[in-house]
């Protein structure tokens, strides 16, 4: 491959747009940017993982920092369930080794489908949950009591402090792992993952949720990213525009998030990923069975 | 009066995870600050000297040493500021996993030193099975 900017500049800007996309979106960009390295550019599956992991550290970073510095994070539930999410990424990425490139890109087809549907399917039902008092009233179970998981921050759209008690660790933990395994075998962050396993399934207000799987995305994606490293799959030159992209991507598109109107933004993502599934999974035909669906790109 | 004594628990609690906060924070911003830089500048030094790079992990594994990166980044190599970059980037959640622990311990927080510790412990064994060579 010739390093030009024939090649360079596309990938840059492929990944500015997934970037920004996966940030109005709310999932981050390693969803998009693994397809387009795979259907766009004919990366091999592998390096393409390897290098959206690295990006995810850099978007992570840029976007957890905010809300650590808002004090939104729960620090402490981050690093309680970052032993699950850590453990996960490690058996993920040592998965993502042995495995065929075509298995990958099947399994990274159905987790995009799995993706849009919980997206699709969980209502942001906070505010009336938040003016119930349901966050603070519930009881914490033995460990959450024991590890002190409880938390407060400010909400600044309903201008008042929102206690919370934080419960389902068991629950809560074996989702983290799942998505631990999701983002060292896929590359991906796993952040829709562990939103939703806080907030439906730990008593978590969103906005907690959402910062504190940011913090936990950062070590998770580490861990892959030091396996790939050592193993020899990251490439820095493709690493490069990809991490640089991504994050310049994500802070244009966190800007301007609050001003869309949600619901079209989910009919746009629910056409994104179905595209983006339908074209891993035509690929994956073609590499195992060679079978040639139409191709989207 | 135990309400009282609680209260006082709560805000040295407060103040004491305020400083883990801006700990956190402040290696978060250092980490993308340093390896973007980093990037951007090696992006502009490929970009002005167009060379053919292989895709393949045979090339990964036998250009991106550590000796050879050390000489690249002498001379400003762009493989070698990407190298740089990347590592950076890994390490900073890792420092902050470091900090972490560190702070809960000036805390006297044992149960969260152990919590973070298991954490640490995960990445130590993903550094010994990666370099044990894994396939």
């Amino acid at each position: 491959m010739y390093y030009s900017w024939n090649f360079a500049v596309p990938l840059f800007i492929a990944a500015v747009v997934a970037g920004f996309f996966g940030a109005l979106l709310g999932v981050g960009g390693g969803v998009f940017i693994v397809p387009v390295m795979v259907l766009m550019f004919h990366l091999p599956m592998k390096v393409a993982v390897a290098a959206s992991l690295v990006s995810v550290i850099a978007t992570s970073n840029a976007g957890g920092s905010s809300y650590v510095d808002q004090h939104i994070t729960n620090l402490r539930l981050g690093m309680f369930l970052e032993i699950a999410t850590t453990i996960g990424a490690l058996s993920g990425s040592i998965l993502a080794l042995y495995l065929k490139d075509w298995l990958m890109l099947a399994i990274f087809a159905v987790m995009l489908g799995f993706m849009g549907y919980v997206s699709f399917a969980t209502r942001n039902l906070d505010d009336q949950r938040i003016a119930r008092g349901e966050f603070a009233l519930a009881c914490p179970d033995r460990l959450s009591a024991y590890l002190g998981l409880r938390g407060v921050y400010h909400d600044e759209a309903l201008g008042r402090q929102v206690d919370y008690v934080v419960t389902g660790t068991t629950a809560g933990t074996s989702i983290a792992l799942l998505a631990g395994v999701a983002s060292g075998l896929l590359g991906v962050g796993g952040g829709v993952l562990k939103v939703s396993a806080m907030n439906q399934y730990m008593n978590v207000p969103m906005k907690v949720s959402v910062g504190t799987s940011k913090l936990m995305i950062g070590v998770t994606a580490a861990v892959g990213s030091i396996l790939f490293f050592l193993a020899g799959l990251i490439h820095f030159y493709v690493v490069a525009p990809i991490a640089l992209g991504t994050t310049l991507g994500a802070e244009m598109g966190t800007r301007i998030m609050n001003r869309l109107h949600s619901a079209a933004l989910k009919w746009l993502f629910a056409a994104l990923i179905t595209y983006l599934a339908y074209g891993m999974m035509a690929k994956a035909l073609t590499l195992r069975f060679h079978i040639h669906l139409p191709m989207p790109m | 009066m135990r309400l009282q004594e609680e209260k006082t628990a709560l805000s040295k609690d407060g103040k004491a995870e305020a400083k883990i906060y801006h700990g956190v924070y402040d290696v978060l911003m250092a980490g993308m600050l340093a390896s973007s830089a980093l990037y951007a500048v090696g992006m502009v030094l490929a970009l002005i000297h167009p060379h053919t790079i292989e895709l393949t992990r045979d090339y990964i594994l036998r250009n991106y040493k550590i000796n050879i990166m050390l000489e690249g980044l002498a001379h400003f190599r762009p493989g070698a500021l990407f190298f740089l970059a990347t590592v950076l980037l890994i390490l900073t959640p890792v420092t902050r996993v470091l900090i972490s622990i560190y702070a809960f311990y000036t805390e006297r927080n044992m149960r969260y030193v152990v919590v973070t510790g298991i954490v640490f412990l995960v990445i130590v064994v993903t550094v010994v099975l990666g370099r044990m060579g894994l396939q």
